[in-house]
């Protein structure tokens, strides 16, 4: 029940990414609607999942990393703030008006800079960078407790140099940086969570394709038997001669270079993956439904459907396949585990999801990230795909106990 | 027995003719020329490629020459080259050579390790069926099973190595590389028996051994469920019951009487997990930079290397049937009552 429940969060969450993402661009392609800009309607898109939260690898909870590290972290607003006050014009007013414009432009998420005069925005940054470097001059930071009121004091300022809205949109600011940022600053909590999205996205459509696909050409070469029976055992032996792998990475080669091999389309970019992964996964499904068939056709209603007349084609669909239903749903489950698991090791090996984040393109980004000892994105991803795994997991044994209890897993 | 072994290699050339085939055309979707060189090439640099890769000839004449080449294992020599498109002036006979080496010395390791200590915590599983270790066991297992292998690989790379050196000083393991650590010999005993001459065998613990762990860790999880379910049902069987009527110690028909019977299903789980065992390497060598087969066959996919991708997958199939053939024969062997017809 708990597992079900689980699974039920998940697929909202998915269904609601999907949802809101759909529309969105919808809306854009067709001009008939526009998404209201409003904080939580399009609080899980691809733009919110890429933009720039704060600076880049904070931890999450809000726990303070060590000294070092917060030094960096300023270091890297402040380098934000000082690449646009700056500007290397001679008119004093106009450099003035540009700085002012960049600074107004400053965007971490939901958080904003103040409405100062640029004067003091100078002012402040000079001094917030002169601290910064007095206390990188000692060395050590990590060794110095001594350094530390005067580190918070220029986070003190680097926090009233950015300011997050009060109400709902202070509180979606504060959640994205719940687990912290990746690499190039984004939110890993809103990375994790759209990752949900493609997950699901993937497992659905490979799970449904490969299990309709397998389950109808393994009922029919059970039931035709003949030429059609040893054209899909051919068919099925060859293609499960390679590992799933190797055949994925083939089948994913087959589409570079091709129209579905384009960035800018999120969309078609993952057509190789759902199409590698139904050409390697039916084959499953199909070996099952084919055994269960051939015991089936020699029942006695079969032979009562057709000393009735019935056509060969109608009794396959209204009266075998039917009878394989059982079968079908413990490997969609099975499927829909080996979709989600595999478009992360596809994805981490750089060949599966190309555009936006998935689970796998977070456990890559996050190799080099584990060896300086910051955890928040592999744990995240982890986190996430554990329990939607475990959970299904769980289903597919219970599925599996108690369609097909001689079974042994 | 020959005769049965010979049967099934010529009723496995019909699928291995397939796989050859769907792969080469599967290749051939899109122009791997195109693909490889990129838009900037000019019509006669691509001319050139396709020309000296033979892709402007018939595919029916290109099938016929590559199998050819997989018949007499021929793939490329010092006159008639067959070249990789990325590694320039190498031919794809030579990668493929050093890539067996590597890819053998995790590969087997991992086979031997894994089977080994699953079947001992499946037999403890099912010894003390029902009891907290058992569920505990159970437990673990399915956790492990819920988190993805990458996690595993990547997390058992950082504390394997870099966090074993620096917090415990303990540099057995390095965290990616790999070098020969086992040389044979030029002129083989006797005119046949190649003979090694270097075997060291810290070399390879040092680049080797922290993949394998990793990947037993990781496998465990998988097979340790089945071997409890296939011991679980041997207990309930007559004969356990019979001996246990007799006097047998609890050792004794534990190993003597069930591990025998339940070698076939064993057998059948070794076999079946061929493919994981591959595709597991595969990430392994991709992420400790171990330049075996697996690693080659990613960095070809992803450099468009097309000559290397095609031999790759013709070898990967080769040997994943000839191991489905080895299971029947192993069947054979070990249950009499399997004939061979």
């Amino acid at each position: 029940m708990v597992a079900l429940g689980v699974i039920a969060c998940y697929a909202a969450i998915g269904l609601w990414v999907l949802g809101t993402d759909a529309a969105k661009r919808l809306g854009e392609r067709t001009g008939w609607w526009s998404v209201p800009a409003s904080p939580l309607l399009d609080a899980l898109t691809v733009e919110r999942a890429d933009e720039v939260v704060g600076a880049p690898e904070i931890p999450g909870f809000g726990i303070r990393p060590r000294p070092e590290e917060r030094v960096r972290i300023a270091q890297s607003y402040l380098d934000e703030f000082r690449k646009r006050v700056n500007i290397r014009v001679r008119n004093r007013a106009e450099a003035d008006q540009r700085a002012a414009d960049a600074i107004a432009g400053i965007r971490f998420a939901e958080a904003t800079p103040p409405n100062w005069p640029i004067a003091e925005f100078r002012e402040r940054i000079k001094a917030a960078l002169d601290d910064l470097d007095a206390i990188a001059e000692v060395g050590e930071v990590d060794r110095h407790p001594e350094l530390l009121p005067r580190i918070e004091k220029v986070e003190r300022d680097i926090a009233s140099m950015l300011v997050a809205p009060a109400g709902v949109r202070g509180m979606l600011y504060h959640a994205r940086l719940a687990l912290g940022t990746d690499r190039q600053g984004r939110s890993i909590l809103v990375r994790a969570v759209y990752s949900i999205k493609v997950a699901i996205q993937i497992g659905l459509v490979v799970a449904l394709v490969a299990v309709l696909f397998g389950s109808v050409l393994g009922a029919a070469a059970a039931f035709f038997g003949g030429w059609v029976d040893l054209a899909v055992v051919w068919l099925y032996s060859t293609l499960s001669s390679l590992p799933d792998l190797v055949l994925l990475g083939v089948l994913v080669f087959m589409f570079t270079g091709s129209i579905f091999d384009d960035v800018t389309k999120p969309w078609l970019s993952l057509v190789p993956i759902y199409a590698a992964m139904c050409l390697t996964f039916w084959i499953g499904p199909c070996r099952v439904v084919r055994g269960e068939v051939m015991k089936i056709k020699e029942l006695e209603y079969i032979q009562a459907a057709r000393a009735i007349g019935f056509g060969r084609a109608y009794i396959l669909i209204r009266h075998a396949l039917p009878n394989t239903l059982h079968l079908m749903f413990i490997n969609f489950s099975l499927l829909f585990i080996a979709a989600i698991k595999n478009e992360v090791v596809l994805s981490f090996l750089g060949l599966g999801v190309k555009v936006g984040p998935s689970w796998g393109r977070m456990i890559q980004e996050s190799t080099p990230q584990v060896i300086n000892g910051f955890y928040w994105q592999i744990g995240a991803a982890t986190v996430f795909m554990f329990f939607l795994v475990l959970a299904f997991n769980i289903v597919s044994d219970a599925l599996q106990d108690a369609f097909d209890p001689k079974h042994v897993s | 027995m020959w005769s049965f072994i010979a049967r099934r290699l010529l009723a496995s050339i019909p699928v291995y003719l397939g796989i050859i085939l769907i792969v080469m055309a599967a290749l051939r979707v899109s122009d791997p020329v195109n693909a490889y060189l990129g838009k900037n090439a000019t019509k006669e640099q691509i001319e050139l490629k396709r020309h000296a890769m033979g892709l402007d000839r018939p595919f029916a004449a290109q099938y016929v020459e590559f199998l050819g080449r997989i018949v007499t294992l021929d793939f490329g020599t010092q006159t008639r080259r067959y070249e990789s498109w990325k590694y320039e002036g190498q031919n794809v006979g030579k990668k493929l050579a050093e890539a067996i080496g590597p890819s053998l010395s995790i590969t087997l390791p991992e086979l031997c390790l894994t089977t080994l200590v699953s079947i001992t915590i499946g037999m403890l599983s099912a010894y003390y069926r029902g009891r907290w270790i058992d569920r505990w066991l159970m437990f673990l297992v399915v956790l492990g099973m819920s988190v993805s292998v990458l996690v595993f690989i990547v997390l058992g790379q950082k504390f394997g190595s870099s966090w074993l050196k620096s917090a415990l000083g303990i540099g057995w393991f390095a965290a990616s590389g790999y070098e020969p650590w086992l040389a044979w010999s030029k002129e083989p005993l006797w005119g046949v028996l190649p003979y090694p001459t270097r075997f060291a065998l810290g070399t390879w613990a040092h680049y080797c051994l922290l993949p394998v762990l990793i990947y037993v860790v990781v496998a465990i999880g998988y097979d340790t469920r089945f071997y409890r379910a296939v011991m679980v049902e041997e207990t309930t069987r007559d004969y356990i019951t019979t001996a246990i009527a007799k006097g047998a110690s609890k050792p004794k028909i534990m190993f003597a009487h069930m591990l025998k019977n339940a070698l076939i299903p064993i057998i059948t789980r070794v076999m079946i997990t061929l493919p994981f065992l591959i595709a597991g390497s595969i990430l392994l060598e991709y992420q400790f930079r171990i330049p075996g087969m697996g690693k080659l066959i990613i960095d070809a996919i992803k450099d468009r290397d097309f000559p290397i991708i095609q031999t790759f997958t013709a070898v990967f199939a080769g040997v994943f049937i000839l191991s489905n053939i080895l299971t029947d024969v192993l069947y054979a062997l070990v249950d009499p009552r399997v004939r061979l017809s």
